[in-house]
This record gives structure tokens, C-alpha cells and sequence, in this order.
């Protein structure tokens, strides 16, 4: 195992970077910070069409998390990859159509959330708000949602590693991220498929688990700042 | 001032208030008390719309609240409302509190919101509260600041939804200190409350509610006395 990582260690950090195209960990990293940095807004305003939009809109909302929640990723992936193409009359690189594929999918997880976290609030928050002659806009950007989001920073962490390690689909179209990368050096050394494997297990479990343990660190920060429990 | 019109609010089967009429004239106190479920909390969320009426009118000065043509966000302005659980945001400090209606709505400086929230804190005893959260602070610290927070606007009424209810004991005293203090700078407030004491020494007028309707409007010492009726008798026995 030692021998696999000590001859590939910059492949599977980086591809053939700055050689050649960029690839391994740093592209598994590029498409899972595409994707959070997409799907996040998205995710807030479908959380906010859901839990307090008008009635045709929340319908709307709810189908489509439905929808999502219905389907598995690595088939959207896989439809994005052969239709879209066509039904834009342009291509699409591998990037694009994972980043795309993540974004549609993790967009309805992280909205439930995300709306777990507005519904949970005590509605004397919002009648506060609203007596005090604030507007609606104001209301959701100042007083909803810096307490629903602070609440479920768990679960929000929760859904971003699920997206780290939901960039390994981009695998089925070729995109030379870690499990790729890792699959070429199985394919070369051929004898060794455990050993490569459990290094590629490896960079999965720290890249995940120092995301949790930033995610700690920050409920815990803004926790001490806040410094007490939510007033009822 | 307000001028309500024999409004009734529905809920389900469950009527609320029934046509409930009545008026209240500019720097009056007036208490509403009378059992849980008879419609107070209910009646004063329907001035400031929080609740809307199923039928009748209420007037603020002359115009009907739920004309289309009224700013709801205005009218709120000139209504401080004060809830049973404070509802303070417990992610703002006390001082934010106070202030972000202040710069968001009044669309005063930063420094100019925090000089008259600092002021106001003064006033009532708690500067030395300013920087904390909520939640650092005592039950009636809190709807003192959620007070302050009301008041910030510079309301023409004020409307008390059993202010001191959540409260222990020993902090009824300092929540019903501001609002004397209140009523006697001369604003006009409706308070609901089961304090019976600030009733006698404080209102103008008490409005015993019942089974969504206004049973007795009179003044505290009708309210008190022998003549108030036998239902009003048997609402206050059971406080004793």
C-alpha cells in the first residue's frame, strides 16, 4: 500500500498537473466546490418557495424534491450527459455535466434542510418582525434565515460531504477525478486492486472528515458567540 | 384613537371574538382581562393585523386598517405590539434588537440607531445589558428590551399581550414598572394582563371579555366594586 501511494501520491493528488490536464484530488475538490458554491443559493431559495412562498409555487417546490428524491443520481447523470447535449445543440464537457447532475440532485436534499431549519422556528420570530413593521425581505435575510441556517449546520455539513463523495459518478464519463485516477493506476499495476483502493478509501475518509471537524468548529464558534439557547 | 367596530373572528368553528365593538381615545389605559380563551390576545392581534377579522372594521385614526390602500408595514410602525414570550431574536444582541428596525426601516445611521438604543436602554435601566444575548438575559430583562424594542419606534399606542404572564414572581414587578412609567408619559395602551393590581391603579378603563365578547366595559373602580356583576365577581375570585 505504501509502495502504491509513494509512485502515484502526485497523480492522485493532482493528475498530470501542471504538465498535463489537471486531475485526482484537486479535481474531485474543484467539482465539489462548483457544486456547493451552486447549489447552496439555489438550495435557500428553494427552501424559502417551500416554506413560504404562495401556494403554486410551494407546489411546484415540493414536486420537484419529489422528483429528485425519487431518481438516482448516477441516472440524472447519465441523462444530463446523453440529452442535454442535444436539447441545447451544444456540447457539454464532463465538468460541466457533473457539476450540473450534482447541482439539479443536491439542490432538492439540501433544501429540505435548509427548510427543516425555517420550519423549526418559533412563528413569534416572524410575528416579532412583522409588528416591528419590517418587511418581508428583511425579515427572511435578518431574522429567519441566520437562525434556520445556524440551526442545521449539522445537517448542511451532512449534505456537503455527501456531495464530495458524489463527485466519484463523474467516473462513468470519464473525468479524471480521484476514483478515476485511481482506477487508471489499478488498470496499469493490475495485481494490486486492494491496496489502490483502500489509499483511494483513504483520501475519501480525511478529505470528509476534516470537513465535519470544520464544521464542528465552526457550530462551535458561532454556538460560543451566540452563547446561549435559542430564547423560546 | 382606535375605534373598533363590531368585529368577529372565526377559527375553524371556534368563534373568537364575536362582535365585539368599542373605542379607544388618545393617552387612555385600557385592561383587558377575563379567563384564557375570551378573546384578548386575539382582539389585540387584530389592531396591528397579525390577525386579520372575518367581519366588522377597526378604525386607527379614521382609516380602516384593512383598506388596500394602507402601508400594513407603516401601520405596524405607529402600533408597538409586546408579546407573552418576549420574542426577542435571539441571534442579535439586545442592542441589535433595538436597532435593526431602526436602520432598516427608519433608515437611520448606524451610530445615530445605536446613540437612541443606547439612550432608551438608559432610561430603563439597562445599559449594562446592551452587548448581551438574549438568552444571558433574565425572563423580564428580556421583555423589558422587547419593550425598548417597541417603544424605539416612538409608537402612538401600545398594545401588551399578557406582558408579564411568562414571567416568575419576583420579575412581574420590573416589567409592570416600565409600563407605569409608560402610561403615565401619557401613551395610550390596551394591555392584556391577569396583574390586577397595575388594573386598579393604572387603567382608565377595563374591558372583562368573555367568550370573545365584551362583557363590561367600565372603570376600575365599577370593575372592583359590588355592581360589576356576578360573572366579573366570580372571574376575579378565581384569581384569588
Amino acid at each position: 500500500m505504501i509502495e502504491v501511494l509513494r509512485d502515484n501520491w502526485s497523480f492522485l493528488l493532482w493528475g498530470y498537473f501542471p504538465n498535463g490536464p489537471i486531475g485526482g484530488l484537486a479535481m474531485t475538490l474543484l467539482i465539489a466546490l462548483a457544486s456547493l458554491a451552486i447549489t447552496f443559493p439555489f438550495a435557500i431559495a428553494m427552501a424559502l418557495a417551500r416554506a413560504m412562498g404562495p401556494r403554486w409555487l410551494r407546489v411546484a417546490a415540493a414536486t420537484y424534491v419529489t422528483v429528485m428524491r425519487g431518481i438516482p443520481l448516477l441516472m440524472l447523470l447519465l441523462w444530463i450527459y446523453f440529452f442535454l447535449p442535444v436539447a441545447l445543440g451544444f456540447p457539454l464537457s464532463p465538468f460541466v455535466t457533473i457539476v450540473i447532475a450534482i447541482v439539479i440532485f443536491q439542490t432538492a436534499y439540501l433544501s429540505e434542510v435548509i427548510r427543516a431549519g425555517i420550519d423549526a422556528l418559533p412563528y413569534g420570530q416572524t410575528e416579532a418582525a412583522l409588528s416591528l413593521g419590517l418587511r418581508k425581505p428583511v425579515i427572511v435575510a435578518k431574522i429567519i434565515l441566520p437562525q434556520a441556517l445556524f440551526n442545521v449546520i449539522p445537517g448542511i455539513i451532512n449534505q456537503f460531504t455527501s456531495v464530495v463523495k458524489e463527485t466519484s459518478l463523474a467516473y462513468v464519463i470519464a473525468l479524471a477525478e480521484l476514483t478515476y485516477s485511481a482506477s487508471l493506476i489499478n488498470a496499469q499495476l493490475m495485481v494490486k486492486p486492494l491496496e489502490v483502493y483502500l489509499v483511494l478509501a483513504m483520501f475519501y475518509f480525511v478529505l470528509c472528515f476534516s470537513l465535519s471537524q470544520v464544521a464542528d468548529m465552526l457550530d462551535r464558534s458561532i454556538s460560543a458567540k451566540r452563547q446561549a439557547s435559542p430564547a423560546r | 384613537m382606535i375605534r373598533i367596530e363590531s368585529i368577529s373572528r372565526t377559527f375553524g368553528t371556534f368563534q373568537a371574538l364575536a362582535d365585539v365593538s368599542g373605542e379607544v381615545r388618545h393617552g387612555e389605559v385600557i385592561v383587558l382581562c377575563g379567563p384564557s380563551g375570551s378573546g384578548k390576545s386575539t382582539l389585540l392581534r387584530t389592531i396591528n393585523r397579525l390577525e386579520d377579522v372575518s367581519s366588522g372594521r377597526i378604525l386607527f385614526d379614521g382609516q380602516d386598517i384593512a383598506d388596500r390602500t394602507v402601508d400594513i408595514n407603516r401601520l405596524r410602525r405607529r402600533i408597538g405590539f409586546v408579546f407573552q414570550q418576549y420574542n426577542l431574536f435571539p441571534h442579535l444582541s439586545a442592542l441589535q434588537n433595538i436597532t435593526i428596525g431602526l436602520t432598516k426601516i427608519r433608515g437611520m445611521k448606524a451610530a445615530e440607531a445605536r446613540e437612541k438604543a443606547m439612550d432608551l436602554l438608559a432610561r430603563f435601566g439597562l445599559s449594562h445589558r446592551a452587548a448581551n444575548m438574549p438568552g444571558q438575559l433574565s425572563g423580564g430583562e428580556q421583555q423589558r428590551v422587547a419593550i425598548v424594542r417597541a417603544i424605539a419606534f416612538d409608537p402612538e399606542v401600545m398594545l401588551f399581550d399578557e406582558p408579564t404572564s411568562a414571567l416568575d414572581a419576583e420579575m412581574v414587578g420590573e416589567v409592570l414598572g416600565i409600563m407605569r412609567e409608560l402610561a403615565a408619559s401619557g401613551m395610550t395602551m390596551m394591555c392584556a394582563t391577569h396583574e390586577m393590581g397595575f388594573a386598579r391603579n393604572v387603567a382608565e378603563r377595563i374591558w372583562f371579555m368573555d367568550k370573545g365578547r365584551i362583557e363590561l366595559d367600565a372603570t376600575p373602580d365599577v370593575f372592583f366594586g359590588p355592581e360589576a356583576g356576578e360573572r366579573a365577581a366570580r372571574f376575579l375570585g378565581s384569581l384569588s
